[in-house]
């Protein structure tokens, strides 16, 4: 909230610089936003007298002025301006000065006339009629003629204040106004607090004798109170309340609502003055709205109504939505001649839906929705009477209409000094904290150890004796709290094993280059098309966020290839030649949609990887270390995975549950994320991977006798896999093959169409003895029999 | 015979000491030393001799011939080793130019410092726990001491996926998971992603990281706060660093506090990062809320606590110097290699 200081001023004694001030009240949790001081982008004009004003030859319209700006050598300047005469004051900029409007003036030649400067409009000066008299008039602003020439411009406007933009926390509504601030400056700074005591005459009449108030809705109303004012003398409000006001941010527009917007800015309480003769029936009615009833407000925007909304009606229709926003037709105008005028709480949970749903929020709403102080509601309302009454702007007359409920008792919260410290660590002695608990106006009374307060209704954010301890010690000091290490337990903590195992995988594909990436776990919702997923693929069911940032991220993934590929798209647009990445994030799956509950996050890790040097084999070789991380017994299969090549992508099994998908990506996916190379992608599903229970290492002899190799080279069918012959070997050769190694495939010239080559290495080895050469011719004979059942035709 | 053999000995050692290769050397092994050789072959001209010479003269070849034989060896030793240093020199390279290794990746620059904190908060005891990304608005809110219509709502903007489901705005909400399932004394960090919906700009994103803090024990006070926050900062910025306490409002803990740390770029003089106060605020903190320990079924008489949360981001950005969030989320590889 912005605040000037010199309103502040009137309430609270300020005895230390602004700025020490806003840093001790920082240190009380009113963080300060911004310090504006005024007059400080309003540099080196003065007020300056014309001594003489000579046609410029080489111009009809511009005029040499020699000025005296206080000094003893007139000063030349150049003006285009016409209102202006020898002996007037007015407001001149030297040679390198600042105007409010950003403009920095030098001394130049206007017309091959040296100038020295320029003769300022109210306008250059950014003010209004409100600042100075005079400031709207087109042409240079002429001063009153007592202003001593030389003197700063600054000091002639008065522009001595400081705007402080104060951070009220959610916890202190009572804060949002000056009042509440003026209050904590003055326990700060320890100096007096003076708030405005009410008082104002009336002028006879009956108020019942002019308006009925009835309230048909006490929750959402606890309290409404009314006054009528005749007679009304619709003027300006006076320069002290303007200037208020727009250091506040505010526009003031006659005496009566910049009244009821200051007393608002003031105390807190929001105001409403309604044209008494607008008023059907003189009846006021608070109540809920009816099914299509609407109103117009004062910004001329109609708003249709339901039945939770809360309206102050007359004997007719709405004619406020109460709290929000006053109706068009009840509006305070020039020729309005009385007022009927509102000091109101309602609820603040009606409020916040009604402005939701409207789409609205005002000074006023805001507040509501915050909190206001039921017990404010008077004393704002006979602040107000005191202004009307002060400032004459009109005839109040005679009674109130209060209707309320009830009101609230000072609540009592009894508990005792240790109890206050005990949260805090810090031996403040009881009389400090009684002393603070009071100047905060809670009232505190000890009684040996026990402390008992007596809470106001205006500080209902104190709930118990951790908000007493809070509030003694944002006065006593944070900077008393002195750091006391880590007591009791002192085994190391321990970590998850999912975090573990994440770490596992990390180290080893940084190992194997790989970089780690992080993205959003939100998406496009038409990623999901871009990977060609077949109409009833389960990855469809995609949780959409009901409030998302746009389409770019509006659902939750069930799958990381949309990230992964954005991030090679990433890299690869930017020329850069290749490339290996990984993320472990979530897959969120929905167990049914629209969402009721939970859905499952399941760990998934995704790799992407391009560039010359990598290929199908490349990513495969980084799963299948993967796999053995984990012990996992692993089988590759074809598979389908739409966003991969139909030709170029396998299934992982780990110990028969399939794991992971990896392949080539398909080329028309590629496209459409601008990748124009050949890409890889690979997705494991960690939460199965992690459920494989691995065995323990443990240590195998080292051989004590020598392997044998032998070499089989092959002509096959193009079709088998090579997997199959290896399997072949293996379940040949049984124990004694220690170790099987591809060497070679080739088609090509010399090889018949539709046959390829292929060529292992096998290592032989058994762990009793040296293999004998009859063992080996053995084990080789049994190996080809198994190979030539598959189709396989040995080279010699 | 005598005279012959020691002339033969003179030639062979300036010869010896005159050669200069391997090969050299080997030839007159074989001239002086080999079975034909010319001071063996004295040994087969001893039948000329006495009786009484023979034995004299056998002792004196052989001392003669040993003597050259230790020569030899000695001189082949050290032509060896001349070539040997020879090689060795000539193999000489360009040490400057680059290593060759298969160049390792690194983990995200988020992942790196998380890790060093994880590793800092555990010598202090703390459990590291997980809790889920989407969150009702029960563990989000309602158990955090913010009601429904709650003015503090109005602090964080929340991705909403159902009806009381929505992205968790801030990890607190494992705080309470873990006050369900543990009983004091209680000692965890929950470091995680959280989400707010703010447009994405250089400071701004709506995806975003925090390690939330929370202790539960007897005599828990804010000093004990203020102890642990000190030495994650000293180990995190260094021996010299002030932790400051600034009174602040969080619905879930009373008393709050914004917790500021010396700038660690001007040392506390004041700079353009801690835009001249000297401090950087890295963190909000305070008492666990004895309402949130009720509800979580803590006895707030009996127990007190304190709960922090950290921005893992802001701390990445500030620690290297990136003038960017959004650069954490693109994955440049150019950027990743840095860190």
């Amino acid at each position: 909230m912005k605040i000037s200081v010199n309103q502040l001023r009137n309430y609270v004694e300020i005895n230390v610089p602004v700025e020490e001030m806003c840093e001790r009240m920082v240190m009380a949790g009113f963080e300060v936003e911004s310090i504006e001081k005024q007059g400080d982008n309003l540099k080196n004009v003065v007020a300056a007298k014309i001594l003489k004003l000579t046609p410029h030859e080489n111009s009809d319209h511009l005029q040499i002025c020699s000025m005296d700006i206080g000094k003893e050598e007139p000063v030349q300047i150049v003006t285009g301006a016409q209102n202006i005469s020898e002996g007037d004051i007015v407001p001149a900029a030297l040679n390198d000065s600042y105007l409010p409007n950003g403009m920095h003036i030098v001394a130049g030649k206007l017309r091959g006339v040296e100038s020295n400067g320029m003769l300022c409009s109210g306008e250059e000066l950014c003010l209004t009629e409100a600042d100075y008299p005079g400031a709207e008039v087109y042409g240079i602003l002429i001063l009153k003629n007592d202003v001593k020439v030389g003197t700063d411009m600054r000091e002639v406007l008065g522009l001595n204040d400081y705007i402080v933009d104060f951070k009220i926390t959610a916890n202190r509504p009572d804060c949002n106004c000056f009042l509440g601030v003026a209050k904590e400056i003055s326990v700060v700074l320890g100096t007096k607090y003076n708030p405005p005591v009410p008082y104002f005459e009336t002028k006879g009449g009956d108020i019942n004798d002019c308006i009925d108030i009835k309230v048909e809705n006490y929750e959402l109303c606890p309290r409404y109170m009314g006054r009528v004012v005749k007679n009304l003398r619709i003027k300006q409000s006076p320069d002290w309340m303007q200037k208020a006001i727009i250091a506040s941010g505010m526009r003031p527009i006659n005496n009566i609502v910049d009244i009821t917007n200051f007393v608002m800015l003031e105390t807190g309480q929001p105001m409403h003055a309604f044209n008494y003769n607008d008023i059907k029936d003189k009846k006021i009615i608070v109540r809920n709205a009816r099914a299509y009833e609407s109103i117009t407000t004062l910004d001329g925007n109609e708003h249709p109504l339901n039945e939770n909304m809360l309206v102050i009606a007359d004997g007719e229709k709405p004619s406020c939505l109460a709290g929000i926003m006053g109706g068009k037709e009840s509006e305070i105008e020039e020729d309005t001649k009385d007022l009927f005028l509102e000091s109101a709480k309602f609820k603040r949970d009606n409020i916040r839906h009604t402005c939701r749903t409207l789409g609205m929020r005002t000074e006023a709403s805001g507040r509501y929705e915050k909190g206001t102080d039921i017990l404010n509601v008077e004393f704002a309302m006979n602040r107000a009477l005191q202004l009307i009454y002060e400032t004459d702007s009109g005839d109040i007359i005679d009674g109130v209409i209060d209707r309320n409920n009830g009101l609230p008792e000072d609540r009592i919260i009894n508990t005792t000094a240790e109890d206050i410290l005990s949260l805090i660590g810090v031996d403040v002695p009881t009389e400090k904290m009684v002393e603070i608990l009071n100047n905060l106006g809670l009232n505190a009374e000890a009684d040996g150890n026990k402390i008992s307060c007596r809470i106001p209704s205006i500080r209902d954010d104190i709930e118990g004796r951790a908000d007493l301890a809070e509030e003694v010690m944002r006065i006593y000091g944070y900077d008393h709290i002195i750091g006391t290490p880590m007591r009791g337990n002192v085994a190391r903590g321990t970590i998850l094993p999912q975090r573990k195992k994440d770490n596992k995988i990390k180290a080893l594909l940084c190992g194997l280059g790989a970089f780690e990436a992080t993205t959003y776990s939100f998406i496009p919702s038409k990623a999901i098309d871009t990977l060609r997923l077949d109409e009833a693929d389960e990855r469809r069911n995609q949780i959409k966020i009901i409030n998302p940032l746009g389409d770019e991220y509006s659902v939750m993934r069930t799958q990381l290839a949309t990230s992964m590929l954005t991030v090679l798209s990433t890299n690869i647009n930017r020329k850069i030649t290749e490339g290996r990445f990984f993320e472990i994030s979530k897959r969120f799956v929905a167990k049914q949609l629209p969402l009721t509950e939970q859905p499952d996050e399941l760990a998934t890790l995704s790799i992407g990887i391009y560039g010359k040097d990598e290929d199908f084999f490349t990513l495969k070789g980084i799963i299948e270390e993967i796999m053995k991380l984990f012990g996992a017994h692993t089988q590759y299969e074809r598979s389908n995975e739409p966003y991969l090549h139909p030709g170029r992508q396998a299934l992982v099994k780990a110990n028969n549950k399939p794991v992971a998908v990896l392949g080539e990506v398909h080329p028309e996916v590629a496209d459409k994320y601008d990748i124009e190379t050949r890409v890889y992608y690979a997705e494991i599903k960690l939460d199965i991977l992690y459920s494989i229970e691995k065995r323990k290492t443990t240590y195998k002899p080292l051989p004590k006798f020598p392997a044998v190799e032998r070499d089989f080279a092959m002509l096959c069918d193009t079709t088998l896999p090579v997997g199959d012959l290896e399997k072949a070997i293996q379940s040949g050769g049984s124990r004694l093959v220690e170790k099987i190694e591809l060497f070679d495939v080739y088609t090509g010239s010399q090889i018949p169409e539709g046959k390829k080559s292929v060529a292992f290495s096998v290592w032989f080895r058994s762990a009793d003895a040296t293999l004998t050469d009859s063992q080996i011719e053995e084990v080789t004979a049994k190996i080809i029999k198994k190979l030539e059942a598959l189709g396989a035709e040995l080279r010699k | 015979m005598k005279e012959k053999l020691e002339a033969l000995k003179a030639e062979a050692v300036s010869a010896v000491n005159s050669v200069t290769d391997e090969k050299g050397i080997e030839e007159l092994r074989v001239k002086y030393l080999g079975k034909k050789g010319e001071i063996t072959s004295l040994l087969k001209q001893m039948g000329s001799l006495s009786p009484e010479e023979r034995p004299v003269m056998g002792q004196l070849v052989n001392k003669a011939k040993q003597e050259v034989e230790e020569l030899i060896t000695v001189k082949k030793a050290e032509i060896s080793k001349k070539e040997t240093e020879q090689k060795l020199l000539n193999e000489t390279i360009d040490i400057t130019m680059p290593g060759k290794s298969g160049k390792p990746g690194k983990l995200h620059p988020l992942n790196t410092v998380l890790n060093d904190m994880i590793d800092i908060f555990q010598s202090m005891g703390f459990d590291v726990v997980d809790g889920p990304e989407v969150e009702t608005d029960h563990y989000n809110f309602e158990c955090l001491n913010v009601p429904a219509d709650h003015p503090a709502r109005d602090m964080q903007d929340t991705f909403y996926l159902g009806e009381n489901l929505l992205l968790r705005t801030q990890t607190s909400a494992a705080q309470i998971r873990t006050m369900e399932t543990r009983k004091p004394p209680i000692r965890v960090i929950c470091p995680g992603r959280v989400f707010r919906a703010d447009e994405v700009d250089a400071t701004h994103s709506p995806v975003f990281h925090q390690i939330e803090g929370l202790v539960v024990d007897k005599g828990i006070t804010m000093c004990d706060l203020k102890g642990v926050l000190e030495q994650f900062a000293h180990e995190i910025y260094g021996k010299d660093t002030n932790v400051k306490f600034r009174p602040s409002f969080f619905p879930f803990t009373e008393p709050s506090v914004e917790v500021d740390v010396t700038c660690s770029e001007c040392g506390g003089k004041g700079c353009r990062v801690c835009k001249g106060s000297g401090w950087i605020e890295i963190l909000g903190a305070g008492m666990v809320h004895p309402k949130v320990l009720k509800s979580c079924g803590i006895d707030p008489d009996e127990y007190s606590g304190f709960a922090f949360g950290i921005g893992l981001d802001r701390l990445t950005t500030t620690r290297y110097k990136i003038s960017d969030i959004r650069l954490l989320f693109e994955n440049d590889k150019r950027f990743l290699e840095q860190f």
